[in-house]
């Protein structure tokens, strides 16, 4: 770290230097390069570094490749949606350097590929994602464009979280007739707590198999989410228990993994099908199932219509409940453990 | 870089010309927003294959897109008239929000996955594939060599309308063939390339070419110029900034009209003193 300083020292010497060797022929300097250049700072950085060999700034290029190199050494992981992302990070820790491509209260559905998208990928070690369809939309023509083996389905270096998961409400026909429903079931899984448990594993599993030398390293971060699960499990369960079936309303059908872990059933969405914008005759039929089930939360995400919810809320005298699928959805919910937290206390507010 | 950025490069760079040529007869024209118009018919095509469980990749479906371009040409040239009391741009405009609405009442009822609809029609420059590049660079080739032998008549139509009338072409043929091949040209864009960018190719380089100057050819010239210019600098903005390419290169678009603009009136002033 000290040297990566005495690194940028001697670049930033060097950019001063060059500034200051040729002022007369930059007719027009801006504000910034006058204030640089004049600025004591840059003249003693001058005086004192002015004639630099060749040699020493060769050197400290070497160093920082070589710090480079080292920070490379650290397992580059690419996850698709931040809720695989969070999970990544309490496995590999600071073993891994995790990127992730859709932002926390982005559609999962919609996502809009940027450059760093296809360059993180390319040289990613281990690519998670939900392999259920969600991102059916955007993923696959970005692992077209990337073309890394290393992230080809099958390789340890790629997590398909749903693997191995029964997932729900899976189509009978697989026609889509019946709305952007996914043909493998439901790919909001995330959001059951035991799931994510087995996801967690997975994910120590493909870092052990990448990164044989930190197997035990992943093991142990894996243990310990384990348990801080199975605790929070719990306290959850408790805050939930006063209302186990009751009915809650959502928008779209994200939730049916969170209302079969803690007994309620959100089974009745404003949208008359997923993906399809809701209709008066629709929301008329929603409001009077409310009214008659006496339903007290309608549950939205960020990047749905709030308005709508308001607008059945107020007709149903209902509160709107603003959930997040995904860590960073919400406020203070930097991990998974802390969204989980969020979403039951905001429901059990709401529903008390 | 070059590994990410050289096919959405290769596109910037091989399949622009066509579009600002087409764009210098748009703009003539006055008809700016027909290519939203006609990529919105091809949409609403799509959705009606999609109502009828078509594989949306199929030549089924492909046809049907056109099906529906072709019938945007047709209702784009019979109200074309000579003298009408309502503007082209205006059934354009309208012939956009009735494609658009009904393609929302379609999809209601259809309800296929949206997101594999607007992955179908709306491209993203960043990821386009070899293949598109050359398929839709073929397109264009043809498209171009078609323009060509018939450009004495395009050009009429397109730049001295009276002049076509006394000569005694049927303009509205004409005008059919015309709005029938951009069509093809403008969905087959917009599929690698988003709507963003087939609206700045068509217009932005026109305009900056009708603004510096006179003769189509010289206007072709620097279209031509601010057409590469503006991708390949935007292609490279998005890559330093990690912005979404297509927005990038069309804002670049942006700021170049706004130099060239200057620079126009520059020229202007100078010639008058």
């Amino acid at each position: 770290m000290k040297n990566s300083n005495a690194f940028h020292l001697h670049v930033a010497a060097a950019v001063a230097n060059r500034f200051g060797r040729r002022p007369s022929r930059l007719s027009r300097r801006t504000r910034f390069q006058r204030a640089q250049a004049h600025s004591g700072q840059a003249r003693s950085l001058r005086t004192r570094t002015g004639k630099m060999p060749i040699s020493r700034l060769l050197a400290s290029l070497l160093f920082v490749f070589a710090a480079l190199a080292s920070a490379q050494a650290k397992l580059k992981v690419v996850a698709t949606l931040p809720d695989f992302a969070s999970l990544a990070r309490e496995i590999g820790g600071d073993k891994i350097d995790v990127t992730v491509m859709a932002k926390p209260t982005e559609d999962p559905h919609f996502v809009d590929a940027r450059p760093s998208f296809v360059v993180s990928m390319r040289s990613a070690d281990v690519l998670i994602d939900g392999g259920a369809e969600l991102e059916l939309g955007w993923l696959p023509p970005l692992l077209q464009n990337a073309r890394n083996p290393k992230i080809e389905i099958g390789k340890p270096g790629r997590v398909q979280a749903s693997q191995g998961i029964r997932l729900m409400n899976v189509p009978t026909n697989v026609t889509r007739a019946a709305g952007d429903v996914h043909a493998l079931g439901n790919p909001h899984f995330m959001s059951d707590p035991i799931i994510a448990k087995a996801v967690a594993q997975h994910i120590a599993q493909a870092l052990s198999a990448v990164d044989p030398a930190n197997a035990a390293f992943y093991e142990a971060n894996y243990k310990r989410f384990e348990a801080t699960i199975n605790a929070k499990l719990q306290e959850w369960g408790a805050a939930l228990l006063p209302f186990k079936g009751q009915n809650v309303v959502a928008y779209h059908d994200s939730w049916p993994y969170f209302a079969h872990r803690f007994g309620l059933n959100i089974d009745i969405f404003l949208e008359p099908k997923p993906g399809i914008p809701p209709s008066p005759s629709h929301l008329a039929e929603v409001i009077a199932q409310m009214k008659a089930q006496k339903i007290k939360a309608i549950i939205v995400e960020p990047f749905h219509d709030r308005k709508i919810a308001e607008k059945v809320a107020n007709a149903t005298g209902a509160k709107v409940v603003d959930f997040s699928q995904f860590p960073g959805g919400l406020p203070g919910t930097d991990n998974y453990v802390k969204l989980i937290d969020t979403l039951v206390s905001r429901l059990a507010a709401a529903l008390k | 870089m070059w590994e990410v950025m050289f096919w959405p490069i290769a596109a910037c760079v091989l399949l622009p010309w066509l579009l600002v040529y087409l764009g210098l007869h748009v703009v003539q024209r006055g008809i700016i927003f027909i290519d939203i118009a006609m990529a919105q018919m091809a949409s609403l095509g799509i959705c009606l294959a999609v109502l009828f469980h078509l594989d949306l990749q199929s030549w089924t479906t492909f046809g049907i897109a056109l099906g529906f371009t072709l019938v945007g040409g047709a209702i784009f040239s019979v109200t074309g008239k000579r003298a009408s009391q309502i503007p082209q741009e205006a059934v354009i405009g309208i012939s956009y929000v009735v494609a658009a609405a009904a393609a929302v009442l379609l999809l209601s009822r259809a309800a296929e996955g949206d997101e594999q609809i607007k992955q179908m029609l709306v491209g993203n420059i960043l990821l386009v594939t070899p293949l598109e590049v050359w398929k839709c660079f073929a397109l264009f080739v043809a498209v171009g060599v078609f323009h060509f032998s018939l450009r004495r008549n395009f050009l009429l139509v397109s730049f001295d309308r009276d002049g076509a009338y006394a000569k005694g072409l049927r303009v509205r043929w004409w005008d059919f063939l015309f709005y029938a091949v951009f069509g093809l040209v403008v969905t087959s864009f917009v599929r690698i390339a988003g709507v963003l960018l087939v609206f700045s190719y068509l217009i932005v380089p026109a305009v900056c070419g009708i603004n510096l100057a006179t003769r189509i050819s010289h206007r072709l010239l620097i279209g031509w110029m601010i057409a590469w210019l503006g991708g390949i600098a935007g292609l490279f903005l998005s890559f330093w900034w990690d912005l979404p390419s297509g927005a990038a290169i069309v804002c670049t678009f942006g700021a170049l009209l706004i130099l060239i603009s200057f620079i126009g009136l520059w020229c202007r002033r100078r010639l008058t003193s």
